[in-house]
């Protein structure tokens, strides 16, 4: 017994290890994993090795740290070790540092996060913690069943930080690794403890006890892989975008589907895809024009995706009066000023950061907001109430073609904003190059990126295909499929304009909205939008609009009248009418109906998912090089697995009828009764028929007798059967029954003759006796108390 | 096709000769009925109980025959029977014997009381002082009787059969639990059916239809069966299915006294007779659920709350014998 000791550390490892592809999908990149795993099996192998001594179990957690710690300096500090082993002073700094870029990665990041080394620490550590925890569950406390309390805790992670949901094979994985850990649990209880195995030595008993484990084994894994497909579909937050598309027509509820998050990239995502076209805010202003509503600014480039640098919250920004000035600006801002007042929704969730028109002076607010100098989003700490209201005083940025053409190079921006990773792909900066070629200040080149945009090449649909494996999304939009939504068109602008020298970040937030008929404007989940704000020096941050404005894009989106580029003479609002008309120019004949206005939503989604069968069903055509399936196969296929599964119970019960009778002949008397005896009692249950286990057989072969006519034969058949099962149960040597094949043949008869049509019908297709539960049971009664 | 009219006689081996004893206890059973009418059960239990050398308690009001089934077994066995008519006067040495003291030889002579037969019947043992019936019961459990510090042992076969009225009658004392727990069953006679009642007129009227019954074997021949009963083979699952139930008694919320162990005891000892009456040489759950009720409800106590259902200790044995699994293959 003391050599197995290892063997349950091992089984939570191993159900342990499979769950990690569960975080698959928020987390791309090689090779993150390893130190997880490596970690893991540190923790485990220090359980294992310590089990064997056969010690008290309180030093396990000392010794599993132990290992942690010794592990975290090979696998993420070796430079600062000596021979990559022993930490030397600069290694827990070393390892602080990784930590914090590893959670800023994270906090700022949009997921898919890239697996960089701080991250790969989070979840080595994280992971080596779970399987601490894992191993006191199922070791210490031997309970293996409580680690699925932790597998499930995994499985929510990529579930609430990503719309994506989990991959059924990752899913899959893990419910076999902790079926995995329960059967090495059973299998060990067996050997140390005995398992009320009915009757090993009846065939049809082990013959059945193997084909229930079966079953039990298929329906578990059948279950996870059908829950983790259709889950989504019935909870809103969970769909992910490719079944959204199939399953939006019949879709019910309209359940928050916004999630809260620190990831504006991923709560825009959602606010788009979400079918349903809730209403985010109200508001009234004195603008003529109002200018988009912003929350949050992303303003690093990680080679992917745009995440927002860390904000502070402290004295020093918290909001009292009038907001800090925006970088760059020179002087009093002199366009047009407007106040808004704003009304969130109060059935909307609560956002942490106040969507607000720029250039915002001050806001009045209720609660303790903060101010980030940089960029001017605001911001709070604690979680404000829903419905809130407040007062935001702007200045609009609006400046003229001219102001912005004599702009010059940006200089006191700070370098970060022209920050690119140095994997960008090259081609992107050949394109901006060649797009630029031509223009002389920084304003003409963002009027040529901006216009290469919205020139038509470009289709908008929110749901764009899926970027394939491995390939950089940036290229892929840019040079390859060109479809995405605001927030590709937004980030590629912002890209190549910091690769064409001015200084750009991405903001979201929402468009205007739309103007309500009693002058209040209404901002919806549908309005959510992404844009590019470019620096110009002089003039401050600037608005572009590179997303198609027309219906067939975000509709309500609005082109400023300065990036047209035509000269102080565009200003006349003709730009803003030509942009819907390129994109109807060419057309894709496909593409109508999925880059519907947002507003529209039921419709717009409903259609793509016609699209999706479209796509789906070429696949396999392609992929089976012509052939088309004939419509009579699937049909005859379908027919035959619905009668095979009908017949299943019935071959089932053969088999079992079968066994059994080969143990009538060969065995020992006992066995031979025994076996007879359960067919008749099998037959009974199939029959309907009661059996009462608390019936000798004499006395259950009387009744039996007694029920119905039964022929003379089936009678002595009967009787023969009983007394022969009870000298096999309670005589010193049990007699034999001469011909048990025939006597049980002659009973079964008679009592199959004995018996109504529908009954027998019902014995033959859905044999009751297969069904462990519909076996008969001894009835205890009430539990004894004491008297 | 009904219970126990098949005599399982298959197989081979050694085992109890039990054709035997079915082929005596049929003449002795014929015997006794004719004299008693219509009550094989009752004829069935008595014979169980002498055969697994116990005590038989026969229960019943007045006049249906109590005495007359205790006088027509100790006529079928041709062994010494006597008989003690309980009052409330009798003595514990009316019983069990004095020792006299002779004159003329100057010593003692033991002068044994009724006790010393091989069947004693005790008619309406509750109308005894307890003192008396004590005397009685210590000679039951202990077979031998005890006077001025000399034990005599009883010979065998040594059966009591005790008539007692419903306690409820006048002029009783009722036995006290630990008292009824030395019997090893109790049966209730119960009124005659009327066509057994009808024939009783006609064979009573004429002369007491005891004078005709002639002795069909001997107590020399009982001593013999009675040990081969003692060989019937019990299950481990038999055994296992016995300490259940006597358990269920104990444990159940209806019952305020459960069986004692001596219970269990007399419950096998019971089974094996029973079954060697049946002619098998092992004991079946039929044996033990047809003599549950008999062997074990006269010493339990049901519950207050079990009164108030008006359940009586015999409805709540049958049915714990009807909820207990019977055991299956080992």
């Amino acid at each position: 017994m003391r050599a197995l000791r290892p063997l349950m550390p091992t089984a939570t490892l191993v159900s342990l290890v499979a769950a990690v592809p569960l975080l698959g999908t928020i987390v791309t990149g090689p090779g993150w994993w390893f130190p997880a795993v490596l970690m893991m099996v540190g923790v485990a192998a220090a359980s294992a090795l310590y089990r064997l001594t056969g010690w008290s179990a309180t030093a396990v957690p000392f010794l599993q740290i132990f290992v942690m710690a010794v592990l975290l300096t090979p696998l993420f500090a070796a430079h600062t070790a000596v021979l990559g082993l022993i930490p030397t002073s600069g290694t827990f700094p070393e390892l602080v540092r990784l930590l914090e870029r590893g959670i800023d990665a994270v906090n700022t990041g949009t997921p898919p996060v890239t697996g960089t080394a701080g991250v790969a620490l989070i979840i080595a550590v994280a992971f080596a913690v779970i399987a601490m925890a894992a191993d006191f569950l199922a070791v210490t406390a031997r309970c293996p069943g409580m680690v699925g309390g932790l597998l499930i805790a995994l499985l929510m992670v990529p579930l609430v930080v990503d719309d994506g949901g989990v991959a059924p094979g990752a899913a899959l994985s893990a419910a076999v690794g902790f079926l995995v850990l329960l059967s090495v649990d059973m299998w060990l209880r067996g050997r140390e403890w005995g398992l009320p195995v009915p009757d090993g030595r009846d065939p049809s008993v082990r013959f059945l006890v193997g084909l229930r484990r079966a079953a039990v084994a298929a329906v578990s894994v059948t279950a996870a892989v059908l829950l983790t497909l259709t889950v989504p579909l019935a909870v809103p937050s969970l769909r992910s975008d490719v079944i959204h598309q199939a399953a939006d027509g019949t879709y019910i509820g309209n359940g928050p589907g916004v999630i809260t998050t620190t990831h504006p990239l991923v709560s825009l995502r959602s606010n788009l895809a979400s079918g349903s076209d809730r209403t985010v805010l109200t508001y009234t202003t004195d603008a003529e024009e109002p200018d988009y509503l912003r929350m949050y600014v992303l303003d690093e480039f990680d080679g992917v995706n745009w995440a927002m640098s860390p904000v502070d919250a402290d004295d020093d920004s918290r909001i009292e009066d009038d907001l800090p000035l925006s970088a760059g600006w020179s002087g009093e801002p002199d366009g047009p000023t407007a106040t808004t007042r704003i009304s969130m929704d109060s059935d909307a969730p609560s956002l942490d950061f106040l969507p607000m028109p720029y250039w915002p002076r001050s806001v009045d607010v209720a609660g303790e907001w903060y101010a980030d100098p940089g960029s001017l989003m605001v911001f709070t700490t604690d979680s404000p109430r829903t419905g809130l209201s407040f007062t935001v005083e702007s200045t609009s940025v609006t400046p003229s073609a001219d102001e912005l053409a004599a702009a010059g190079q940006a200089w006191s921006a700070p370098g970060s904003l022209l920050a690119l990773p140095d994997d960008v792909d090259p081609r992107v900066a050949e394109l901006t190059e060649t797009l630029t070629e031509d223009a002389d200040s920084p304003y003409e080149r963002a009027v040529a990126l901006q216009e290469h945009f919205t020139g038509g090449g470009f289709d908008y649909d929110l749901t764009p295909p899926a970027v394939p494996e491995g390939a950089d999304p940036l290229v892929h939009f840019l040079l390859e499929d060109r479809v995405g939504y605001c927030e590709q068109f937004a980030g590629a602008m912002a890209v190549m304009a910091r690769q064409a020298d001015i200084p750009s970040r991405v903001a979201t937030g929402y468009t205007a909205g739309q103007r309500m008929g009693d002058g209040r404007w209404a901002v919806t989940t549908g309005n959510a939008h992404a844009w590019p704000e470019l620096y110009f020096e002089g003039v401050g941050w600037v608005r572009f609009e590179p997303t198609p404005a027309s219906a067939d894009g975000q509709g309500t989106a609005t082109v400023p009248d300065y990036t047209d580029g035509t000269g102080g003479d565009a200003t006349d609002g003709t730009g803003r009418d030509e942009e819907p008309e390129r994109p109807e120019t060419e057309p894709g004949p496909d593409d109508e109906p999925e880059s519907d206005e947002p507003t529209d939503a039921p419709e717009a989604s409903a259609t793509p998912g016609g699209e999706g069968t479209d796509e789906s069903a070429a696949g396999p055509a392609s992929g089976s090089g012509g052939w088309t399936v004939p419509v009579w196969l699937p049909v005859a296929a379908a027919v035959l697995g619905g009668l095979a599964l009908v017949a299943l119970p019935a071959l089932v019960r053969t088999a079992v009828r079968g066994s059994r009778t080969a143990a009538l002949t060969g065995g020992s008397p006992a066995a031979a009764a025994h076996a007879a005896w359960r067919e008749l009692r099998d037959t009974c249950v199939d029959l309907g028929v009661t059996w009462d286990l608390t019936e000798s057989p004499r006395a259950t072969a009387a009744r039996l007798a007694a029920r119905g006519p039964l022929p003379e034969e089936a009678r002595a058949a009967l009787w023969r059967l009983a007394l022969g099962e009870e000298s096999a149960r309670y005589a010193p040597e049990p007699a034999v029954v001469r011909e048990p094949r025939e006597d049980l043949r002659a009973a079964r008869a008679g009592l199959v003759a004995a018996s109504g049509r529908g009954d027998r019908f019902r014995a033959v297709l859905l044999p009751r006796s297969l069904a462990p539960w519909r076996r008969p049971r001894p009835d205890l009664g009430p539990a004894p108390t004491a008297a | 096709m009904s219970l126990g009219t098949h005599h399982g006689g298959q197989g081979g081996g050694v085992r109890t000769d039990v054709g035997e004893i079915v082929a005596v206890a049929d003449r002795v059973r014929g015997a006794i009925e004719t004299v008693i009418e219509g009550k094989p059960e009752v004829l069935r239990i008595a014979l169980t109980v002498l055969l697994a050398e116990g005590h038989l308690l026969v229960e019943d009001v007045p006049g249906v025959g109590k005495t007359m089934l205790a006088k027509a077994l100790g006529r079928a066995v041709d062994c010494s029977v006597q008989r003690i008519q309980f009052t409330p006067d009798l003595l514990p040495s009316d019983i069990t014997g004095v020792n006299v003291y002779h004159q003329d030889r100057r010593e003692f002579e033991f002068n044994p009381g009724p006790v010393f037969a091989n069947i004693v019947l005790g008619d309406e043992i509750n109308r005894a002082s307890p003192k008396t019936q004590a005397a009685l019961l210590e000679c039951m459990e202990e077979r031998q009787v005890s006077t001025d510090g000399q034990s005599r042992t009883l010979e065998r076969p040594f059966m009591v059969v005790a008539t007692q009225n419903p306690s409820d009658m006048e002029g009783t004392y009722t036995l006290p639990e630990a008292q009824r727990d030395r019997f090893m069953a109790r049966v209730s006679v119960g009124y005659p059916a009327p066509q057994a009642e009808l024939d009783m007129i006609d064979a009573h009227s004429a002369h007491s239809p005891l004078d005709g019954l002639a002795p069909v074997t001997d107590a020399a021949h009982v001593r013999d069966l009675a040990d081969r009963v003692r060989s019937v083979h019990v299950a481990p699952g038999m055994r296992r299915y016995v300490v259940d139930l006597v358990n269920s008694t104990r444990t159940s919320p209806e019952l305020r006294l459960g069986a004692s162990p001596r219970a269990t005891l007399h419950l096998v000892r019971a089974a094996r007779a029973y079954a060697a009456l049946d002619g098998r040489h092992y004991v079946v759950p039929d044996d033990i659920q047809a003599l549950a009720v008999p062997v074990l409800a006269h010493r339990l106590l049901p519950s207050p709350e079990a009164g108030m259902e008006r359940l009586s200790a015999e409805q709540i044995v049958a049915k714990l014998v009807s909820r207990l699994p019977v055991p299956g293959p080992q």
